[in-house]
């Protein structure tokens, strides 16, 4: 079945037309993954696919329901976890819990009961009648995805889940998003992480000036892009001038300097793994170690947002 | 179970949030409460008055400050804080959103309103000689104050501030229009016009009949034109903040 259907959406804010008509479909138990620069329609993506904002034309669903026109019933279907950790100061983190559960109109014998076991899955129980003013910021970015949880939902919409956080929240967190995946639960990530995108996505779309660019599983959106491939490769006390003989060296594209590594840009890693060989004896330095890489999802994301990285920031280069 | 039922516990949760979180912010506390204890002593002391006219007045005054003050507080925080988006997202209406917050302040109001109701019946003894008319005076104009303030924070900021300053530029004239501190009789033509524009002079006039104080109207035209005001606030309510999150 499909959980999340999007057809030719389209939303202008004045003169700012943010979605261009963009279609998707994702299937029901799917992780998929929604990335994009900032300002590309991301978050006005989820604003209309939670019914918080309507579309100026096109249509959604969720699970087979018009989010236009059947709002509530497509809502109770969803969990949210908006980007910021929206969670309440001043209530301890039971209250929140239980809010929130009021508020999808979960019975009370199962709000506890269900209560009691996110808190205790986020590793929150101890604290849960702490107020949340006092909590981390991973605290409190695992109790708002308890919050969306609670109202054991099949499709979770998930912004920027692990963003900032602390190594401990984030396995806590992707080891729920991984479990919510077995148990059949819909996942609609939006991430600027894209190697979580990578390890945690079926499928990946990405979304450029409001356009899709490009969906597919993450290993099929890297082979489209071959010419992307690199080696990577590590000298034992090398003068900085063996980056301008690396950059000199055939069908090198680019050099890129990664922490004592140098990484070459190149569409023939054979050719160029023989050429810094020789590199090496001419400038008599050693090898340590050299390895082949194929395009990242990081690559296929530069490529299909026309991103220029450089070592002092990103830059759009259209 | 009906959506109309769920819908009615989430504007109750919504309620009860709000309780927990926003009545004892001292600036609700400052302005709800405090407020227009001063204002009323400020133009009463001194001056001869009747108990009937007094307490329907300090009643009228308080209800009319605490009951529209919760609002324009809480919810430009909430959209400061982004907890304002998950009311929005939730699997509730807006009219469930609006009645929710509504309630906030017509609970804090009764509460607060019950301060000088005791104060003035252990003071200057009950006066009060009907009680029917007086409670639901009390009722529906905190209800109907507590839908304005619901109504001026639909406007899309998130500092309470802006939201405060447009609603006192409409509360503080309507004291003066309603016959608390003006008798009615007194105000200027055109003025008196704006008198039947009032809320609160149906408020003050219902309250005013559980003491057999002089009033305006017939208890009932009160009693309608307080329920009018409340169905176009709610109304009106839930097109603005429609609008606003488009």
């Amino acid at each position: 079945m499909i959980a999340i259907h999007v057809s030719d959406l389209v939303k202008r804010f004045e003169t700012i037309t943010a979605l261009q008509g963009i279609s998707f479909s994702v299937n029901e138990g799917e992780t998929f993954g929604f990335l994009g620069p900032n300002g590309a329609g991301k978050t006005t993506t989820i604003r209309i696919l939670t019914g918080i904002s309507p579309p100026t034309s096109g249509s959604a669903s969720i699970l087979g329901k018009d989010i236009v026109n059947e709002t509530i019933a497509a809502r109770k279907e969803i969990g949210i976890v908006h980007e910021t950790s929206n969670v309440y100061d001043d209530l301890s983190a039971w209250k929140n819990l239980i809010f929130s559960a009021e508020l999808y109109s979960v019975g009370k014998e199962e709000r506890e009961s269900r209560g009691k076991s996110l808190l205790e899955l986020f590793g929150l129980w101890e604290r849960h009648n702490d107020r949340v003013k006092g909590f981390s910021k991973g605290m409190k970015r695992r109790l708002t995805l308890a919050m969306g949880l609670i109202n054991n939902p099949r499709i979770l919409f998930l912004d920027e889940p692990t963003s900032g956080l602390d190594v401990q929240s984030n396995l806590i967190i992707r080891e729920v998003i991984r479990d919510l995946n077995t148990k059949g639960v819909t996942v609609f990530l939006t991430t600027h992480n894209i190697e979580e995108a990578n390890v945690t996505c079926d499928r990946v779309a990405i979304i450029n000036h409001g356009q899709i660019a490009a969906i597919d599983s993450p290993e099929r959106l890297k082979k489209t892009i071959q010419s992307v491939q690199s080696v990577k490769v590590a000298f034992a006390d090398a003068d900085p001038s063996i980056k301008e003989c690396l950059r000199e060296l055939p069908l090198v594209n680019e050099v890129r300097k990664e922490g004592d590594k140098y990484r070459l840009i190149t569409e023939k890693p054979p050719v160029v793994i023989q050429a810094v060989m020789e590199c090496a004896a001419e400038q008599k330095v050693t090898v340590i170690s050299m390895n082949t890489y194929g395009p990242s999802l990081e690559d296929v994301f530069i490529r299909l947002t026309c991103l220029d990285v450089r070592t002092k920031g990103v830059r759009a280069i259209d | 179970m009906s959506q109309v039922l769920y819908e009615l516990r989430a504007s109750w949760a919504i309620a009860k949030k709000d309780a927990a979180i926003y009545y004892l912010k001292p600036n609700i506390l400052v302005s709800g409460a405090l407020f227009p204890l001063f204002m009323f002593l400020a133009f009463s002391v001194g001056r001869p008055a009747e108990p009937a006219l007094m307490i329907p007045g300090l009643v009228a005054i308080t209800i009319l400050f605490s009951s529209s003050t919760i609002e324009p507080v809480s919810i430009p925080i909430e959209r400061r804080m982004k907890t304002f988006d998950r009311l929005l997202s939730a699997p509730i209406s807006l009219h469930a959103i609006v009645l929710g917050e509504s309630l906030s302040g017509f609970l804090y109001s009764i509460g607060i309103a019950s301060v000088p109701c005791i104060a003035g019946f252990v003071l200057f003894g009950t006066g009060l000689s009907n009680g029917i008319p007086f409670l639901i005076g009390v009722v529906l104009t905190a209800f109907c104050f507590a839908t304005m303030g619901t109504l001026f924070a639909a406007y899309p900021t998130e500092s309470p501030g802006d939201i405060m300053s447009m609603l006192n530029l409409v509360r503080l004239p309507l004291i003066f229009i309603s016959g608390i501190f003006i008798p009615i009789a007194s105000i200027p033509y055109p003025g008196q016009l704006l008198v039947y524009c009032s809320p609160l002079t149906y408020g003050t006039d219902l309250i005013r009949a559980g003491f057999s104080g002089p009033t305006l109207f017939h208890p009932a035209v009160d009693l309608v034109m307080l329920l009018l005001f409340i169905g176009v606030f709610q109304v009106l309510a839930n097109r603005l903040y429609k609008r606003f999150n488009e």
